[in-house]
């Protein structure tokens, strides 16, 4: 088998890679994407909280750092991004709080440092004023600093997004393809994946959680990182009230996260429950439940174990304890030529239209050639939400379409029609129809509409139900036909 | 549909149909079912055990000979249906959004609503399970609608965690399907469902029913390879040093239901935070005038046949009310639970009327003697939560002993658990 040749690989789909492959297809350049994964925006990308922030409500930040650099490029970058791709940004504001008066000087201090830097001028909320706009909150709470700039986006719908918007502009990519090793030679990497080798010029390294393992293997890994892992659990919907705006605690040590925050589409999130944790590992514990949600009710004390509908782990991959946690890395390797790291922590979706910018500045400045690609359209349409129409609308749709009548999920009202186009636009699994159009998102989590999704996936596919899975691989929803068990049973004695 | 609608029932399950079939017979002209499903009777199809109708029809029957019954009933006297329409919204004017493929979008507004969504199963979110997040979790009604309506098996050798009669009849289902079921584990001191699927589905199969057990952890990547069990103290926490781990490639859950009451909670109707479903008066009529509500939607029953009982005095009153324009709420009595009551339906009477009080202890119990105020009392050999108590109260008793404001509804045990 001949390799395949490319310009630039972009060694994963998570919204690192997906931002740079797309800021990319801006040129005229071959770029190509792999990703180890069934779909894009699966790896640390997918388990996230979605805040886009400039993070300058934490006491760790530093002008001087490279991270608030690419924090403060990015954050004009978003909204407009969003509304290219057409998807949700939500500008929820955000209310940093304090439980113990004491503390006020450490808010005022945040607020004099942003002011100074013109990031704007941040207002202090009493208990009494945070009660008339945040009216669940707890009477525990002595006050708070709002920061109106702070919004929300769905991390995987925006990496989605990216990518087909990049794909349309003639990006390459590759699913399901795993990098297994590197080889560096004086003109170009040979790169064996697992869909075979691909010959690139640079290699874009923006591997997520596996990042430093990606770079090892080129001797490339200049950094370390730590893998901390975070809890976050899912309230029901009907809870959205509970909190407008994101509600943050202010942390007395570093990694003591308390959120409540709004997602784009109004359930709440609270955690994060940090710890240090072995790699991959995104198993959630008992612990980790109750203390998330003991510490939420310390926020909003009726939030209730009876609304939590979902919980998930994540990883934030931490660049290095000693100077803080929160430095970054977008970098071409001192010690590898052409090859660049890319690695955020936190918070590494607000970032990364910045970072994506300071990469084609990177590769510019080592020789690649930038020459505008004339068929660049920045748009791309998103799938009908149906839940979200006007009345006028929805009648036009059904018309259109009349599987856009026929409701599947109907926790969340999501029809045919918005599952046949997610399939369409790349969606082969479960979870891949779950994250692009939220069948299974709901209360009852899949239990009524699971089966009839895995129907439409197998029909619109032309598989047999049984080779449907959640997320790839092993992972088949049903696996065996009924009376196979007794069939092969009897073939046994 | 510019046709005038007498009721109009959300939903076609066994509520569903005996809500549209009483008030058809109680003069209902035009009574319209809206259902989301392809075929009529919820999840009754699913259900091909037996076990339905020992009262209802003094027979042992299975879900869809049950289901077949009420189905011919209401087509028999002209109770229209439409299918694959989902009811989107509705307002507390009675007002009801619908849509559908054939029929697009509509807008409905029938002389009176009987709501009749039943319920929905507790998700492994909702139940707060750790661990993993790979494929093979999924409740025991998903699974028996993959293997009896769809003809697919989830997996082959299974755990079942909670012992509610949808989970034991699973167990049952999945052995006799060749599966292995290797435990069911059931946090509480008693099981969660009939005494009679306990006996029918686990006994009679030699599968371990784990009493005080809880799977505290979900193992495997892409798909479940096995979990962790654990005996639980008096307050359900984890025994440190219990865990036993037993493989398996599918759990099952079976942890509860829940009402499903989202389009309730549009039309502005109260819900009685214990049963999750509406606060209804005997009638079954709902805080919203003109709203009814009966079966699994109101309260989660532990028999069909008295799901259909309920929902047919939904059904009558709502001709009653599509009739007259009106129905007067009987809210001249507050029914209370008291002690060891976890609830009472309905809970609101008329303080006149003979009445039916459905309700659930919150311990099991032996020598149980349950008090209607200074109405009436009666003595149970023994009482379970997961068996429903359902006590015929007359109207002439009420109104002799004056009953007013509040009646307290208690349950004292004399004997051991």
């Amino acid at each position: 088998m001949s390799a395949l040749e490319t310009e630039v690989l972009i060694i994963g789909a998570g919204v690192l890679g997906a931002a740079t492959a797309r800021e990319l297809s801006r040129y005229k350049v071959d770029v190509t994407v792999v990703e180890r994964n069934v779909d894009v925006g699966w790896g640390i990308t997918k388990a996230n909280v979605g805040v886009v922030c400039q993070g300058r409500d934490t006491l760790e930040f530093r002008p001087e750092y490279h991270r608030t650099r690419l924090l403060w490029r990015a954050l004009p970058l978003m909204e407009p991004l969003c509304r290219e791709l057409d998807v949700p940004f939500r500008k929820v504001g955000a209310y940093l709080l304090i439980r113990d008066q004491v503390l006020k000087e450490k808010l005022d201090k945040l607020a004099r440092r942003t002011e100074s830097l013109g990031l704007g001028s941040d207002k202090y909320y009493t208990y009494s004023e945070l009660k008339e706009v945040e009216p669940f909150i707890s009477p525990e709470i002595k006050g708070g600093l709002h920061d109106p700039e702070i919004a929300v986006v769905h991390p995987v719908y925006l990496t989605q997004a990216l990518v087909e918007n990049a794909v349309a502009n003639g990006v390459r990519l590759m699913l399901e393809t795993e990098v297994e090793g590197i080889e560096a030679g004086h003109t170009e990497f040979r790169v064996r994946t697992s869909r075979g080798e691909i010959r690139a010029r640079y290699v874009v390294n923006a591997a997520g959680e596996w990042v430093d393992k990606i770079a090892a293997m080129v001797n490339a890994d200049d950094f370390v990182l730590f893998p901390i892992k975070g809890y976050v659990g899912v309230l029901d919907r009907n809870c959205s009230e509970l909190a407008k705006s994101l509600l943050a605690v202010l942390p007395e040590e570093p990694g003591d996260m308390n959120i409540v925050v709004p997602t784009v589409e109004g359930n709440l999130l609270f955690g994060i429950q940090l710890q240090i944790n072995r790699r991959h590992d995104r198993s959630t514990t008992g612990h980790m439940a109750r203390k998330a949600l003991a510490n939420a009710r310390k926020l909003i004390p009726e939030i209730s174990e009876k609304d939590v509908i979902n919980s998930f782990c994540g990883f934030l991959m931490f660049r290095n304890f000693e100077i803080g946690w929160h430095e970054c890395e977008v970098a071409m390797s001192a010690r590898v030529p052409r090859f660049l790291n890319m690695t955020i922590g936190y918070p590494g979706v607000s970032a990364s239209p910045g970072a994506a910018l300071e990469a084609l500045e990177i590769l510019e400045r080592d020789g690649l050639k930038l020459v505008p690609n004339p068929k660049f359209n920045p748009y791309r349409k998103d799938i009908p939400d149906f839940s979200m129409l006007s009345e006028k609308e929805r009648k036009a749709l059904i018309k259109k379409d009349p599987r856009y009548g026929h409701v599947v999920c109907r926790c969340e009202t999501v029809t045919e029609g918005e599952i046949v186009e997610a399939v369409k636009r790349g969606a082969t699994t479960l979870d891949g129809v779950k994250f692009r159009v939220r069948p299974g998102t709901g209360r009852c989590q899949g239990g009524f509409c699971g089966p009839r999704v895995t129907r439409i996936i197998a029909r619109e596919l032309g598989i047999p139900e049984t080779e449907v899975t959640k997320a790839g691989g092993a992972s088949r929803q049903v696996p065996l036909r009924t009376k196979q068990l007794l069939e092969e049973g009897d073939g046994d004695g | 549909m510019a046709e005038h609608i007498d009721v109009a029932v959300i939903g076609a399950g066994p509520a569903g149909l005996a809500a549209a079939i009483a008030a058809r017979e109680r003069g209902a002209e035009k009574v319209l079912i809206i259902e989301r499903a392809e075929q009529l009777g919820g999840l009754l199809p699913q259900c091909i055990h037996n076990g339905f109708g020992l009262l209802y029809f003094e027979q042992d029957m299975t879900g869809p000979e049950y289901e077949k019954a009420f189905i011919e009933k209401a087509r028999s006297l002209g109770v229209e249906a439409l299918l694959e329409t989902m009811v989107i919204d509705l307002d507390a004017e009675r007002g009801i959004t619908a849509v559908s493929s054939r029929h697009g979008y509509m807008k409905l507004k029938p002389g009176a609503v009987v709501l009749a969504m039943g319920c929905r199963e507790r998700s492994r979110g909702a139940a707060g399970i750790p661990g993993t997040r790979p494929a093979g979790v999924l409740t025991a009604g998903t699974c028996q609608r993959f293997v009896n309506i769809e003809g697919y098996m989830p997996g082959s050798r299974y755990v079942i965690v909670g012992s509610g009669d949808i989970g034991m009849i699973m167990a049952r289902r999945l052995t006799l399907e060749g599966a292995k079921v290797e435990a069911v584990v059931e946090i509480m001191p008693w099981p969660g469902g009939l005494i009679r699927n306990e006996v029918q589905c686990l006994h009679d199969f030699g599968i371990p029913l784990l009493l005080e057990h809880a799977v505290t952890f979900v193992h495997g990547e892409e798909r479940v390879e096995g979990v962790t069990v654990s005996k639980v103290d008096a307050e359900r926490r984890p025994v440190p040093g219990s865990e036993r781990f037993f493989p398996c490639d599918c759990l099952l859950l079976s942890v509860g239901l829940i009402p499903e009451n989202e389009l309730s909670r549009k039309a502005g109707v109260e819900l009685d935070p214990v049963t999750g479903g509406p606060v209804v008066d005997q009638n079954r009529q709902t805080s919203v005038p003109g709203i009814f509500a009966g079966g699994n939607v109101v309260q989660v029953h532990d028999l069909v046949d008295w799901v259909s009982w309920e929902a047919e005095a939904a059904g009558r009153s709502a001709a009653a009310y599509a009739d007259k324009g009106r129905l007067k709420v009987a809210s001249g009595v507050k029914v209370v639970p008291g002690k060891n009551i976890k609830y009472v339906v309905p809970q609101l009477i008329s303080g006149k009327d003979d009445v039916t009080l459905h309700m659930r202890v919150e311990r099991p119990g032996l020598k149980a003697t349950v008090k209607v105020g200074d109405v009436l009392w009666k003595r149970y050999r023994s009482v379970r939560p997961s068996e429903m108590v359902i006590l015929e109260v007359k109207g002439d008793a009420l109104r002799e002993a004056g009953v007013k404001g509040e009646l307290v509804v208690d349950c004292e045990i004399r004997g051991g658990d």
